[in-house]
This record gives C-alpha cells, structure tokens and sequence, in this order.
C-alpha cells in the first residue's frame, strides 16, 4: 500500500503488471485504457521506452470515491521484463499490493515465464512482501497466436500453484478485463480483510468494482 | 560521494501535492497572460483550496461570473484553475479559461512524468552504484583474504620445504643403513670364510708346532745324554718318522700360505666396503664412475648367484665431479633389484659410454620385467613389491634424488617378461648442483 490517511479517508493502493519481456504488460494497459470509461481512470502515462520496449514503466491510475465519501486510488503499473532492468522491477515492486503476472504462451516462452517468476519470487522477498499473502494472478497473452502451448498444458503447469491462471489476448482485447477484475477483487478482499473497507469505511467491493471496471460506451 | 551520503529514496507511486509539481514561476505567466485578456482575478488553488499564484485585482469579486476547472494528477482533482470575469466585457473568457486549463494540465503531466522518470533513474543509478560499491568491497576483501593466504601458504611452503628436507635426508640414511643391512649379511659370510679356515689352519699349526718342539727336545736329550753320532742318528731318524715331520713341514708350508690369502681375503673386503661406503669422504670429488660400478658389483657379490652371467662393457670415462658415496649407493640400489629378477640363470649387463655431452649408464637384466601397471609408480616413495620387510620402497626413489641432484636422469624400461633396462644419463660438466 502507497498511502492510507485514515483522517482524509484517502488510500492509495498499488498493482503491478509482471512478466518476462515482450509478454504483454503494456499492452494489457492498452486495453483496459481503450476499454474502460473515461470516468474514474486517469490517462496511461507511459515514461520512456525505447523500440517499444518498457524501461521504466507504465501508470495508469484509477480513482473512486465510495458513497461515504471514502478515496481510493489504484495505481497500476508495469515494469520493463527485460532482465537487464532488475532494479527498475524492484522499485516498481515496493509496496505492491496485487501482483498480474503475464505470462508468454509461446512454446519458445515457456523457460523465460520460470525464469520471471522466478525472479518475481525473489524481488518480493527482497522488498519485503510475502507471495503467499499478495493477490496474485497469472495471465497467459498471446493466446491469438497458432504456435502458443495448450491451455490444458498450461493448467497442469500451473494449477498446482493455486493460483488463478486466466487465458489472454491483450492485442486482440479479450481476457484482459477478467484478468483485472481477479486481481481488483482479490486486492479488494485482501484490503478489505485487513483494513475493514466494507464494515469500517462503508466501501462496497461491488460498487468499488463496477466503479472501477466501468466500460466505456 | 562516500558511504556516508544519505540516500535519496523514492516510493514509485507516492502521492505527492500540485505544489510539488507545478511552480509558481510556470503558472503566474499564464496567468498574467490571462488576466491581461479580459478577467479580472485568475489563480491556481491546489487540493486544499489554497492559492499556488494569482494574478488581477484585489478587489470584491461580487458580480463577476466565476469558473473553476480542475487539474488532474493521476486521475484525481488535485487543484484547480479559477477565474472572476465579466461576461459583458469578456464574452470568450470560457474559452480563454479552457485555452489556459489544458496549458496548465500539460505542464503537470509533463513535470510528474519527466519527475517519475528522474526518480527512477536515479533509484535505479543508487542501486547499480550501491551494488558496485558491495562488489568492490566483496572483492576488496577477498582480495586481501587471498592476500593473507598467500602469506600463510609461503611460510607454510617454507616450513614444509625445511621438514622435507630433513625427513629426506633422514630418508637416505635409513636406506644407506638398509643397504649396510643387506650388505652386512653377504659380507659376514665372506669374512667368517676365510677367517674360519685361517683359524682352523692354526689350530693344525698349533698340533704341528708340538710335533717340532717334540723333535726338537728330542735331540736336545740325546745330546745331554752324549748320545754316540751313528745311534743318535738312527735314533732321530726313527723319531723323525714316527711324528711324519716331513709331511707336517711340507703341510705347515700350505697352512701359512693359505692363511695369509685368507688374511688378504679379509683385507680386500673391508677395503671394498670401506671404499663403496666413502666413509672417509664426504662432498663431491671427481670420481671415476666405471671404479664405482666395479665396487659396486663387488660388494655385491655375496648376494650374486653362482650361475650369474655378468658382462661388463665400460668404455674409459672422464672423472666426473660427484658424491661417490651417494653415487655408488644409487648404483647399488639399481644393480640389486636387477639382481633380485630372476633366481637363476640371471644375465647382467652392465655399460658405460659416452653420448655427445652425457655419459650413459645401462644396466640391464633378463629377468621378471616390471608390469606396466608398475612402471609410472616405480620411483613413488615407499612404493614395492616385495614382501612387507624385505623392502622399504625407498630404492629407487633415492636412486632418483641422487641421479637428480647431480645434474642427470634415470630412465626405467620394461618389457614385460624379457627383462629390464636402467639407463641414467649423467652431464659430462658434471657437478653443478
């Protein structure tokens, strides 16, 4: 968590876009840039990048503001997969509240996706936060793509995580909303569970959902 | 910049106040301009409502029509533009207002996005710079670890070069008293021999030695007794007879003769011993390597079979400066297990002969041979096939040392059943050590 001022009734919450390089993340952005309204989400700020590739990050924020009057900020970023920009990733990391973790469905990607998650693993521990209790949500992109690995593969891969794996194409717009809406509510129970959002700040996680989610007409 | 330096550190995503991202030097000339195209009072509040710049009369605003457009940071109003104009004199200050809004909406993107960028780069700049200074120290201080061990291990290096070295010479000694040891056995034999018959010979001559004095006191009495010439020479002839003097004088003859090359007998071994040995040497001299051999073979000859075919081609040798003793003790080290190959039927050869600036020392057997398993561990301390006892391993192993520290090499050749062949090439300019 970025901010919580229990006075102002404002918090500011953080989520990151992970994944190894060229997965998606940008795009992921994109599309929910195009394809949630214009009330409540800010513009997609994209800091320098060279031949399309992040080497900062990405923002884009979102703000809602429950019937009681209570703020919420959601910041959500991406940070650069390529291996060389580690301690960008780390600082975008600090104080994650919910983690996508977009990972690359091509053959080819499949020891690159081990290799970020390993890394994602690492990162965590180092800025402190513990990946069994951040919401996480693992993303397969590209599934538009012919010579991308079978979703049951997949599923035998990386069920035994636990973790929610949704199936993805950030370039053609589908799965990308989902995959957002898993994370937002997880972050939201999680949240919720600790800070009392619902019971203490009249924060209702369906109306904080559809606020946030709103698609554009 | 050292260690102490605070560390500049950035939250990505901290909130932060419009104050912090517009200044009121960016903000007052679009408002000045502003206000000098018709509205009477413009400013920039921020989230508190308080004002950043303002610009126009100080006056009441009663009366004047009022606007206010928010600025965004990250999707939530942060601040506003607010401006007091008079319609009637003013008509398009709405525009104006939207005109000078999205000038200022701008200048706050471009400034937080340019601000995140410096924040990163320079999170990004301390961290690499952090880890490199981690790095250096890392390797400054294994550095100086493998500094500190390098040390430790020369003195280490040192102690163990100085206990060697005595283990070493105590090493040699033990195998020169060994070789004594074997040597010692063969030698007894060949002493006690003739010393036994020198000693039998004497007890004869003892009992001859009575017969004579017999005769002699014989005379003695049948001359006191005036004894007449023809019965005293009949007498003493009879007794002459009856002790078998002339046999006891001719056999004395031999006795002496065989004592006295018993006697020489002893005499010539101790010499051999005593000249393979050099006890009265010590250091380098010049040596005749072939005298060294020849003495070697002697000494040995005790433990050489009687069916032993010895052949000996030794081509005259320039004196060579060396340790005879050490010399003759590797020779003797060689030529014995040459000795121990084959029980009989045993075919030495021994040469010596000079090969451009090395003098070339063979010495070759028809014996059991060395399996090839063997050959690469033969001058390995303390490494034999002989019964635990009957050798300690160190033979060649010494042989080597000393072939080595006199400036040559040793050479070991099997093949397999049909015999071995030593060859140690020694320097003619011998001596350097």
């Amino acid at each position: 968590m970025i901010e919580f001022d229990e006075q102002l009734q404002r918090m500011v919450l953080k989520l990151v876009y992970y994944g190894p390089a060229l997965s998606g993340k940008t795009t992921n952005l994109l599309a929910l840039h195009d394809r949630l309204s214009v009330a409540g989400r800010g513009d997609l700020m994209m800091l320098d990048t060279t031949e399309d590739r992040t080497i900062y990050f990405d923002l884009l924020p979102f703000f809602y503001c429950a019937p009681s009057g209570m703020k919420i900020k959601l910041k959500v970023y991406t940070v650069p997969g390529q291996v060389r920009h580690d301690a960008t990733r780390k600082a975008v990391l600090q104080r994650a509240d919910g983690v996508v973790f977009v990972a690359d469905s091509l053959a080819a990607g499949m020891s690159v996706n081990f290799e970020s998650f390993d890394n994602l693993e690492k990162n965590l521990s180092m800025v402190g936060l513990a990946i069994e209790q951040l919401p996480l949500v693992v993303q397969f992109n590209k599934r538009d793509l012919p010579d991308v690995v079978p979703e049951d593969e997949i599923r035998a891969a990386w069920g035994p995580t636990g973790l929610p794996v949704l199936m993805a194409s950030a370039l053609k717009g589908w799965g990308v909303l989902e995959t957002f809406r898993e994370i937002v509510a997880l972050t939201f129970d999680t949240v919720n569970a600790r800070y009392g959002l619902t019971a203490r700040y009249g924060v209702e996680k369906e109306n904080f959902l559809s606020e946030i989610l709103k698609v554009a007409a | 910049m050292n260690m102490d330096t605070p560390q500049l550190s950035f939250i990505v995503g901290e909130e932060r106040r419009l104050s912090a991202i517009i200044s009121r030097a960016e903000i007052e000339p679009l408002l000045r301009s502003l206000v000098k195209a018709g509205p009477v009072w413009a400013a920039v509040v921020d989230e508190d409502d308080l004002p950043l710049a303002r610009q126009g009369v100080d006056a009441p605003l009663q009366g004047y029509r009022q606007i206010r457009h928010d600025l965004i940071v990250e999707a939530e109003a942060r601040g506003a533009l607010v401006m007091a104009f008079d319609p009637q004199l003013c008509p398009g200050a709405d525009s104006l207002a939207l005109l000078v809004r999205d000038a200022l909406q701008l200048t706050v993107t471009n400034n937080l996005k340019r601000m995140l960028t410096t924040e990163m780069h320079t999170t990004v700049v301390q961290e690499s710079y952090d880890q490199l200074m981690e790095t250096n120290r890392q390797l400054l201080e294994s550095e100086g670890r493998y500094r500190e061990l390098a040390l430790e291990l020369e003195r280490k290096v040192e102690e163990r070069t100085v206990e060697l070295q005595k283990v070493y010479s105590r090493m040699l000694q033990q195998e020169k008293l060994a070789a004594v040891g074997s040597l010692a056995a063969g030698m007894a034999h060949e002493i006690n021999n003739p010393n036994g018959f020198v000693r039998s010979n004497l007890e004869t001559f003892g009992r001859y030695f009575q017969k004579m004095m017999d005769m002699v006191q014989y005379y003695q009495l049948l001359i006191a007794s005036n004894t007449p010439l023809p019965r005293l020479q009949q007498d003493t002839e009879k007794k002459r007879r009856e002790l078998k003097l002339d046999f006891v004088i001719a056999d004395t003859r031999d006795l002496l003769e065989q004592s006295i090359t018993g006697s020489d007998r002893i005499t010539r071994i101790v010499a051999d011993l005593k000249s393979f040995s050099h006890v009265d040497e010590s250091g380098i001299s010049d040596t005749d390597l072939n005298a060294e051999l020849e003495r070697t073979l002697s000494v040995l000859a005790p433990q050489i079979a009687a069916d032993t075919v010895i052949v000996r081609n030794l081509q005259p040798l320039p004196l060579v400066g060396c340790n005879p003793g050490l010399m003759s003790q590797a020779f003797f080290n060689i030529i014995q297990n040459a000795l121990l190959s084959r029980e009989t039927g045993l075919e030495l050869q021994v040469a010596s002969r000079i090969e451009g600036d090395e003098i070339v020392i063979e010495i070759n057997d028809n014996g059991c041979g060395i399996p090839a398993d063997n050959l690469s561990r033969l001058f390995e301390p303390f490494f034999t096939t002989r019964e635990v006892g009957s050798g300690t391993g160190m033979g060649l192993t010494v042989a080597r040392e000393i072939i080595g520290s006199a400036g040559g090499a040793i050479e070991i050749v099997s093949a397999g059943q049909s015999g071995t062949t030593a060859t140690i090439r020694l320097p003619l300019a011998a001596g350097k050590r």
